[in-house]
């Protein structure tokens, strides 16, 4: 199918069944929604319907409106104009309590959980009986059969903090399925998965739609909506495309639908190849570091970065990655090892020290590492540069002179602003992050650390952004870009690096990396084979 | 529960809401101040003709309400500069009481010397009395992280305490050694008074034109200076802060060191344009720490504006001083100006809210008939 | 006073002790919503007042009188935090800064203040105290009789309150939920937990609680009106919450830590003891920062088992 037409794809209602393709019954329905925030339309007229037993992928880029959807179905958010049916009928969520009990169940892609609890207290919270010593020990049995019937096995008793980000979500579908949620929502639930737990988890949602619940999928990662759903509705800037068939359809076909015109993301091109003889940039040398509860999170790190290369730094969310590029930006003292640039040593733990040898830093929080949300656009440009002229005068900063660098920056990083002394609080994301790749590039860097750059960014600016990266690599800088975007890092790097309990476990050229191979890694599955 | 007003998040905050909150604030504050007096049986608008009247009418008066702003000038400062960098000092009592020792210590000690040269010691000795007080509860927040809210807070109480301990319970350098009955403080020399600038009939104090340069500088620091830059960074991203390499640490005790001077200075005027003596009652009495926020927060932490609105509260508090007797109960000012610290807070979220009254979501037009039975929680 | 000094301390410990416990007890459920309520000293002298007033108003037998007063007391207090329950709750202001509104407003030089004198309550001594109670005859018992069965009423409801506050806390569904809507209201919103209505809930019992610790001030303690008369407790009782760990029995041991230390200088006075009274009077400030210090520092702040939340507005449709 190549064009969609909305009144055909939008599936009508009809007799129930158990196969998806014929036209099933619609377990949940959703027409016309209309949902407004300041200064954006979220959702505007959202048809979306998805059947029993199906497992239904909503497909768009980052803000298509996906997530707004979805609040509104769990109750979170009340729509300004629209019609809810569920089973064809119709109702009226005004908080999340109703939504639950009309069987609604959802896992947020930040989590739902609270850390200080046991698995079983998160569990007990929406339950609606009691916490004494006997329905806990009766929970206890269930949360164990429906552990080993799912395949979500998980301590009743361990803190949810104490477990790991998949070990979190199983908590998170075991709570959905304790409730008995007909149909559940997953916003982009592998995001924090290795391509292998990905597998494992689609497995578990087969097994759900098997048993007549409804799983809406939520993503806009073409290969999954592909692998896992029956049926894919297609959201761009906050209106339906259209719903289609995904037996249908090719990923090439679905990634027109999500952005309205072709657009892969191919491998960069690059002005010059890395030269493998070239003395290295910078060397990292067992590294070790402690995480902010005082664990060991990088361990005995070690490689080189080469100028013009881009070193890609695979690994599942919280192996590191975070801990790796403070102790290399001077955010966290390493606890071992050094680190040299252009053959000098960098004083450790020092940001300062960092910065003077020619690092910069795009930290992967941006609004609250990296900038001042609060102040303007001009004040964020020289955070770091407002210690030195031209920025300063002795004790006084040049308002002027930042003024002019600030606009000078923001017509050079095509920044939209209607001016400098606008709050960086009220850009969009795009424009959030060139203005801090725009301040980092000024600093002229020789070594440029990016963490998860293009997160949460739209297709426009991710292709920015990655253009911006490209040509630093390109200008001779060294880039080390650390992403937990499989496909982000494939499509960047010279060479992956792959993070995995804060050892680097793999070191692949990549001509050599595949999906499947990284994917191996980042689980720990080949650490013996594959350490260089 | 949900509530029937919506806040949406202003994209743009209009510059007209600088002062229009301020002033509505205020407004506010008397509104729900009359309703305290209608309870209590007292006309509204004659008690708020006699405090106005108290405070502004003639020349006399707003003498008065100089006398009583100036301190209320440098604690509103201690607040602000300590509030914009997030640091909640509300120690500016306890701050004040420091400085305050240690300048009438200097106008006793220096009595008989040049009046310029005791004018000068006075200020220093009381910028440093202040100081000190608050840099134990800035270190105790940079080393060990201890909430300096509580520690200020405590600290308010032991420094009064030891007050009282000077002039009542000790014979101590403050204390007059020769009075009889109550005991009291020791006066200061002659050249400790710092005598008035007379323009017309108004006497305006020599720490109040200190308040305003105190007002002018920390203004210029704060806006023109890497420091200022520094500070309002910590205080929007501490998280920044560090990635920028800032040195938080160091700034927390800077400004609790600068928060704490300006609160002695509220001290050495105290001594020096009115008291003449250490007294350790009418200092406790007088409550200049805690007022010094409502100051602050009315004036949205602006140093310049900190100073205006020190005058229109030192107003009040001329008034309260003035009008105190039966018909007039104490407590009447300090509730006002706890009234105008609620209504100057609430008012904040006009700043960055835009309030609107929560519509019901409309039901699209083919469900707007007979509402079929929804399903709701329990139902 | 045949008593040994420990007894002697231990019964003042308990009986000082009470009135810093309502406080902190009701701090202690307010924060455990994610509200962190600076007003308690403002709202425990406004239950001081009405109590006060309320004794010498309200007609009846002793006990009926007693009742109503720290009813009385306990209301007016729960007034003050709905009033603040709206502005942090509803207008999500900044927490800290309208806490101190709320004590200057009702404090010692504020409304409290300017209704006695409206109303001419420090006029009087009251004519119900608060008394201690002879439990079944025990109270001349040796040792045993002044720490357990010479105690006023209040002192038996806290010891009522704190087990069921423990397991109100820790072992009922409510509290669960409540644990939650204060580490993650963001989660116990997903769960159709109304996270507005139990934060309103529990600022308005705070009140009510911090309310009948100032009943006790000027019923039982002094037992008259003296304006600004709870002297800084309600700064220590929010102090007393950090110190035991936001668990009510942990906080009520510290409670009477801090009793004995107020009642320090009295006992020692009555004794002829001679330390200079001002340190004395400064024990508990000082002992105050002191707990702060140690609990703020390294090792400690790890296990402080703060609500995860406290003292941050909750908002849902954020964007």
């Amino acid at each position: 199918m190549s064009t969609a037409d909305p009144a055909q794809a939008v599936a009508a209602g009809g007799e129930p069944t158990e196969h998806p393709g014929s036209p099933p019954a619609a377990a949940v329905r959703m027409s016309g929604i209309v949902k407004r925030f300041p200064g954006v339309v979220a959702n505007d007229g959202v048809d979306f319907a998805a059947a029993l037993g199906e497992v239904h992928a909503l497909l768009g880029e980052n803000g298509a409106g996906k997530s707004t959807l979805s609040n509104i179905l769990t109750g979170l958010y009340r729509p300004d104009e629209g019609r809810i049916e569920l089973d064809g009928r119709a109702v009226h969520f005004d908080s999340p309590r109703d939504a639950l009990a009309a069987g609604i169940g959802m896992v947020h892609q930040h989590f739902r959980l609270v850390p200080t609890f046991t698995v079983a207290e998160n569990v007990a919270l929406a339950d609606p009986h009691g916490i004494g010593r006997r329905q806990v020990r009766h929970l206890r049995q269930e949360l164990a059969a429906m552990g080993a019937h799912y395949g979500l096995a998980v301590d009743p008793d361990a803190r949810v903090w104490q477990l790991s980000v998949g070990e979190q979500q199983r908590v998170e579908l075991l709570k959905a399925l304790h409730r008995g949620a007909r149909v559940l929502i997953l916003d982009e639930p592998t995001a924090v998965l290795t391509p292998q737990e990905a597998d494992a988890l689609f497995v578990t949602l087969r097994a759900m739609v098997a048993e007549g619940r409804t799983v809406v999928f939520i993503s806009h990662k073409l290969h999954e909506v592909k692998a896992v759903s029956d049926r894919v509705t297609v959201l761009r800037h906050g209106r339906t495309v259209g719903t289609v068939d995904t037996a249908s359809c090719t990923t090439t076909d679905l990634a027109r639908l999500m952005v309205g015109r072709d657009v892969v993301f191919r491998r960069a091109e690059r002005a010059h190849p890395v030269d493998p003889a070239a003395a290295p940039l910078m060397r990292v040398r067992g590294v070790s570091a402690v995480n902010h509860r005082g664990q060991p999170a990088v361990r005995q790190a070690g490689f080189e970065l080469r100028p013009g290369e881009i070193l890609g730094v695979a690994g599942v969310a919280g192996n590191g990655q975070r801990e790796l590029a403070e102790a290399i930006t001077g955010m966290r003292r390493p606890t071992a090892g050094s680190i040299e640039v252009g053959g000098s040593p960098v004083r450790l733990g020092s940001v300062r020290a960092a910065h003077a040898a020619g690092i910069a830093h795009v930290p992967e929080d941006r609004l609250h590492t990296g900038l001042a949300p609060s102040l303007s656009i001009a004040s964020n440009v020289v955070l770091t540069a407002y210690r030195r002229p031209p920025a300063s005068r002795g004790p006084f900063l040049d308002r002027g002179y930042i003024r002019r660098h600030a606009t000078e920056l923001m017509s050079r990083f095509d920044v939209r602003a209607p001016g400098p002394d606008t709050p960086v609080r009220l850009l969009s994301g795009g424009n959030v992050q060139k203005v801090l790749l725009g301040r980092e590039f000024a600093s002229d860097p020789k070594v440029l650390v990016a963490a998860s750059p293009t997160r949460g960014l739209d297709v426009g600016a991710i292709e920015t952004v990655r253009r911006l990266l490209v040509q630093a690599a390109d200008e001779g800088r060294g880039v080390l870009l650390i992403s937990e975007d499989l496909e982000e890092i494939l499509a960047l790097s010279d060479r992956v690096l792959v993070l995995y309990e804060g050892r680097i476990v793999g070191d692949v050229p990549a001509a050599d990396a595949t999906a499947e191979r990284l994917g191996l890694l980042m689980g720990g599955g080949a650490v013996s084979r594959d350490v260089g | 529960m949900r509530s029937p007003l919506r806040f949406e998040r202003r994209l743009r905050q209009p510059k007209w809401l600088s002062l229009a909150v301020p002033a509505g604030s205020l407004l506010a504050a008397l509104v729900l101040g009359a309703v305290v007096l209608l309870v209590t049986g007292r006309n509204p608008l004659s008690t708020y003709h006699r405090i106005l009247e108290r405070a502004f009418a003639s020349q006399s008066s707003l003498s008065g309400t100089l006398i009583s702003a100036t301190p209320l000038a440098f604690t509103g400062l201690c607040a602000a500069v300590a509030f914009r960098m997030g640091i909640i000092n509300i120690g500016g009592e306890g701050q004040l009481f420091g400085g305050a020792i240690l300048a009438s210590w200097a106008g006793i000690a220096l009595g008989d010397q040049p009046v310029w040269i005791v004018l000068v010691a006075m200020l220093a000795a009381g910028a440093v009395g202040g100081m000190t007080v608050a840099l134990i509860a800035g270190v105790l927040r940079a080393r060990f992280g201890a909430n300096e809210i509580i520690t200020t807070l405590m600290l308010n109480y032991i420094v009064a305490i030891f007050l009282d301990y000077l002039i009542f319970n000790s014979k101590s350098y403050w204390r007059e050694p020769k009075s009889f009955g109550f005991p009291k403080g020791k006066q200061v020399g002659p050249a400790a008074f710092w005598s008035p600038i007379t323009i017309g009939h108004t006497a305006i104090p020599r720490g109040f034109i200190v308040a305003v340069l105190a007002g002018v500088v920390v203004s210029v620091l704060y806006r023109t200076t890497r420091f200022g830059f520094e500070v309002a960074v910590i205080a929007d991203s501490p998280g920044t802060a560090r990635y920028a390499g800032m040195r938080t640490t160091r700034k927390i005790i800077a400004v609790m060191a600068l928060s704490g001077a300006l609160a002695g200075l509220g001290g050495a005027s105290d001594v020096g344009d009115f008291r003449h003596v250490l007294d350790a009652k009418g200092l406790q009495l007088a409550g200049y720490g805690y007022t010094g926020i409502v100051v602050a927060a009315l004036a949205r932490l602006n140093p310049l504006g900190t100073v205006l609105v020190a005058v229109l509260i030192g107003g009040l508090t001329n008034a309260g001083y003035a009008l105190q007797g039966p018909d007039f109960p104490s407590g009447l000012v300090g509730a006002l100006q706890g009234l105008i610290l609620f209504t100057a807070v609430a008012g904040e979220v006009l700043v960055r809210y835009r309030v609107r009254r929560a519509v019901p979501a409309p039901v699209s037009a083919a469900a707007a008939g007979p509402p079929t039975p929804p399903v709701r929680a329990g139902a | 006073m045949n008593h040994n000094l420990f007894v002697v301390i231990a019964a003042s410990a308990i009986f000082y002790g009470t009135p810093l416990f309502f406080a902190a007890l009701g701090e202690l459920l307010t924060e455990r919503s994610g509200v962190l309520n600076l007003g308690v000293e403002g709202m425990m002298l406004i239950g001081a007042l009405f109590g006060s007033w309320a004794s010498q108003h309200v007609g009846g037998p002793s006990w009926f009188v007693v009742l109503a007063s720290v009813l009385i007391g306990a209301l007016a207090a729960a007034v003050l935090a709905a009033m603040y329950a709206v502005l942090a709750i509803t207008l999500r202001v900044n927490q800290t800064v309208a806490g101190l509104a709320l004590t200057i407003f009702a404090g010692g030089v504020g409304l409290s203040s300017y209704l006695a004198n409206s109303w001419h309550v420090a006029l009087r001594p009251t004519p119900h105290p608060i008394r201690k109670l002879d439990v079944l005859g025990l109270a001349d018992t040796p040792v045993l009789g002044p720490l357990l069965f010479n105690h006023t009423m209040l002192t038996y409801v806290s010891w009522v309150l704190a087990a069921v506050g423990w397991f109100y806390l820790f072992h009922s569904r409510t509290g669960l939920r409540l644990r939650a809507v204060g580490e993650s209201p963001q989660t116990a919103d997903a769960m159709g937990i109304s996270v507005a209505g139990y934060r309103y809930a529990h600022t308005i019992l705070g009140g009510a609680l911090a309310g009948v610790g100032g009943v006790f001030y000027s019923l039982a303690i002094v037992p008259t009106w003296v304006d600004g008369m709870t002297k800084g407790a309600g700064w220590i009782a929010i102090a007393l919450v950090i110190f035991g760990f936001w668990r009510p029995e942990l906080t009520l041991a510290g409670a009477y830590l801090f009793g004995a230390l107020s009642s320090l200088s009295l006992i020692l006075k009555a004794r002829n003891v001679h330390i200079n009274g001002s340190i004395l009077d400064a024990l508990p400030f000082l002992a105050t920062i002191v707990v702060l210090v140690v609990m703020s520092s390294g090792s400690m702040r790890r296990r402080l088992g703060a609500p995860a939340a406290l003292g941050v507005p909750y908002q849902r449709e954020e964007r």
